[in-house]
């Protein structure tokens, strides 16, 4: 089921998935002590990891249900590591949410973050976590945001994603649109930049305001 | 006539400000007040925020545990459970059985730690100034433990990627045995010192109250959400480092009120010294640490696991790019998103139940903040 | 068993709370240790203050000046500095500063020593006037922290 891709990676033991391929029985069988290799790639180099998430496809009475609705407003239902997720188009994901918590049961949201990938146009991963209590099950919902793009909030459907919001908009500068609060949480209100973005470097703070409010040279 | 002033507003807007003895750290809240009544609440954060995440894709993954202890830094070490849980899986790799019992005794007697000191500074803050005492003497025996086995008491460091680093010293089971044997007639002293004591239930019942579906939308976990009613617990329901081999109850309560949390912290503690018996009687023999290589490099994948902190659901959410530090590090803190419910549970209250009920969600600031 | 309102009346609660105070003042049952008088006894595993051991036969550094500890180190707050040695080939410590106002006493870098020469000790009592005066040197590292000691 796993990777089309190369042969699997010593450096990484194989997803779990039953591979027919004989040449893949040997890794998955000599993955455990982690030493691989079977003589004949002894002499090639090691595979080279894969570059992207190794995923397998997910199905079940939760991606039935939402196919039948949302059919193309939802680009992928994939597993990693057993942590099944699906990937909407970012108009799409509040009545995506909305069903899973009054249709499939999904009525805990348990974190709303974003993830940065600068090199890409759509540069922000928009992730919502959402459980189940009834299914005892946990799935991410994501999504590809451009800066700039205003998502809508997701506190109309869970109360939770008040401050989670909030948090994501203070480290990333994503403001949500049709949120109650929408300012900054845990840095001052007048800070500038979002710390949280890859260009932000380590060391950096916001000078003026450093200045300003606490009276020294600077922060470090 | 005298021309209207501020004092003839009916609303009153106090700040309970970052220094304050009853706020656990440094919190603000801005109260508006109708007289003794509490109208609404805003709470201002952000007092202790030290950017964790931030450093955490600046750092190897073994250089950033002992980051994790500083969070939530009165009980360090489910922090560092959770986080070598959540790398653990991304390299899709098992502590060996020896190294989960050691890890399930020290995560338990860290919730034992924990509450002791919820109890104490929640006891202080409503004012029965006796428990503390007590607490922080019970809760120093514990930190005794730490140090012998780690070589700190607070910020331990005590799990590394993959197991343990450091083998459990001579006598530490006598020792743990010792403590569960001592602390139980202990368990009966504070609830001698409280349960049926009038000013504590004149103080807390009825106070705080948090149904079931509001902590369920409000995405509120821990001995808050038990206490309102649905017994779930992640050691129970997605049980982690063998937690499926020991038998506990799950103590709930009816009300949701703080009254209720109250009880359901007490009888979280009797119930992790009986996890503490059952697994010190039968830790495996074995090695500590499992087959992790030197240089930490998962593949590239994005993972969410969470533990059962004593505050709630500690979740760690790390997206890795196959390089030796993290690309994404997210910790879901329980604290932060309990303490969004203390708007709703204060309405209509008065100002020393606000006090109460801060102290009942159990917040420790360097979670919220991170 | 006693009637409600005889309870309240009685106060037979609150009672029962100040007899678990005072039995608790018990002398036996003292738990205050005065320091500086008494020193507590730390575990043996205590991460305190650095040291830098020396082999006890030639009174040498055990330090091999391999900068793993500088490499583990989440501060970056070691700076080994060698010269190499041309009768052996080896490495030798020259200098070796450690800053422990930024350490936060995690053990990395004695995990990560391969000849157990930089060790965290169990001194805990690290206090210095200055700020330049926690920044510690190889000989600061050997020797350890003196502190004052009182008398009572």
């Amino acid at each position: 089921m796993a990777d089309e891709q190369k042969p699997e990676g010593s450096p990484a033991p194989p997803p779990a998935g039953g591979e027919a391929a004989s040449q893949a029985e040997k890794p998955v069988a000599a993955a455990k002590p982690a030493v691989p290799k079977p003589a004949a790639a002894a002499h090639a180099a090691p595979p080279k990891p894969p570059a992207v998430m190794v995923t397998t496809p997910w199905d079940s009475d939760i991606t039935q249900f939402l196919k039948e609705r949302f059919a193309g407003d939802i680009t992928e239902f994939s597993t990693y590591l057993g942590q099944s997720f699906l990937v909407a188009k970012p108009d799409a994901v509040i009545p995506i949410l909305d069903t899973l918590k009054l249709e499939l049961d999904f009525d805990y949201l348990v974190d709303v973050t974003a993830v940065d990938y600068p090199k890409r146009p759509e540069r922000f991963d928009l992730v919502y976590i959402l459980y189940s209590f009834a299914r005892n099950e946990r799935i991410r919902v994501k999504t590809m945001i451009a800066d700039g793009y205003t998502p809508p909030t997701a506190v109309t459907v869970h109360l939770a994603a008040n401050w989670l919001e909030r948090e994501v908009f203070d480290m990333f500068g994503i403001q949500f649109a049709g949120h109650p609060d929408m300012r900054r949480i845990l840095l001052p209100e007048e800070w500038q930049g979002y710390p949280l973005r890859k260009e932000y470097g380590i060391l950096q703070q916001d000078d003026a305001w450093v200045r300003e409010n606490m009276g020294i040279e600077s922060g470090q | 006539m005298p021309e209207a002033t501020f004092l003839d507003a009916t609303e009153l807007v106090i700040n309970m400000g970052p220094q304050h003895p009853s706020t656990h750290g440094v919190l603000r809240v801005i109260l508006k007040l109708d007289g003794e009544k509490v109208n609404g609440t805003e709470c201002v954060i952000g007092y202790l925020h030290r950017g964790v995440e931030k450093i955490g894709e600046n750092r190897t993954y073994q250089q950033f545990a002992p980051y994790v202890d500083r969070m939530d830094y009165v009980a360090a070490v489910s922090n560092g459970l959770g986080y070598c849980l959540a790398v653990e899986k991304l390299l899709n790799i098992e502590a060996p059985p020896r190294a989960q019992a050691v890890r399930v005794i020290l995560t338990e007697l860290n919730r034992i730690a924990s509450h002791l000191l919820w109890l104490g500074t929640h006891a202080l803050d409503i004012g029965a100034i006796t428990p503390v005492f007590y607490c922080l003497r019970e809760r120093e025996e514990v930190l005794k433990i730490f140090e012998n086995y780690c070589g700190a008491r607070l910020t331990t460091h005590a799990f590394r990627i993959g197991g343990l680093q450091y083998e459990t010293y001579d006598g530490f089971e006598e020792e743990v045995k010792k403590f569960c044997d001592w602390f139980i007639p202990k368990v009966d002293e504070y609830e001698e010192l409280l349960t049926n004591n009038r000013i504590w239930v004149g103080r807390l019942k009825g106070v705080g109250v948090l149904s079931a579906s509001e902590c369920k939308e409000y995405g509120v976990t821990g001995p808050v959400l038990r206490a309102a009613g649905v017994a779930w617990d992640l050691r129970k329901a997605q049980p982690y480092s063998g937690y499926e081999q020991y038998e506990f109850d799950i103590p709930t309560a009816e009300n949701g009120d703080t009254y209720d949390r109250y009880s359901v912290r007490m009888e979280e503690m009797r119930q992790s010294t009986r996890i503490l018996r059952q697994a010190v009687d039968r830790i495996p023999s074995g090695p500590i640490m499992g087959k992790v290589p030197k240089v930490v490099k998962p593949p590239v994948g994005e993972a969410y696991v969470s533990i059962e902190a004593p505050k709630g659901e500690l979740g760690y959410f790390i997206v890795s790019d196959n390089s030796t530090q993290p690309y994404r590090l997210r910790v879901r803190p329980p604290s932060f998103v309990n303490l969004q419910a203390l708007d709703c549970m204060v309405r209509g209250g008065l100002v020393a139940d606000v006090v109460a009920i801060i102290g009942t969600l159990d917040i420790v600031l360097g979670e919220v903040d991170r | 068993m006693i009637p409600k309102v005889f309870r309240t009346i009685f106060l037979v609660d609150l009672f029962q709370g100040l007899w678990v105070t005072f039995r608790n003042q018990d002398p036996k049952r003292i738990y205050t240790e005065q320091y500086p008088a008494e020193r507590p006894k730390v575990g043996e595993r205590y991460r305190g203050a650095p040291r830098l051991n020396i082999n006890p036969d030639n009174g040498e550094t055990l330090c091999i000046s391999c900068n793993l500890c500088a490499l583990a180190c989440p501060e970056n707050l070691i700076v080994v500095t060698s010269q190499r040695n041309e009768q052996t080939k080896r490495k030798e410590l020259t200098t070796f500063i450690y800053d422990t106002s930024r350490c936060m006493f995690c053990g990395l870098c004695e995990d990560a020593c391969p000849v157990d020469a930089l060790e965290l000790t169990q001194d805990f009592e690290l206090a210095s006037y200055t700020r330049e005066g926690a920044i510690w040197d190889r000989q600061m590292l050997e020797e350890g922290p003196k502190p004052t000691q009182y008398k009572c």
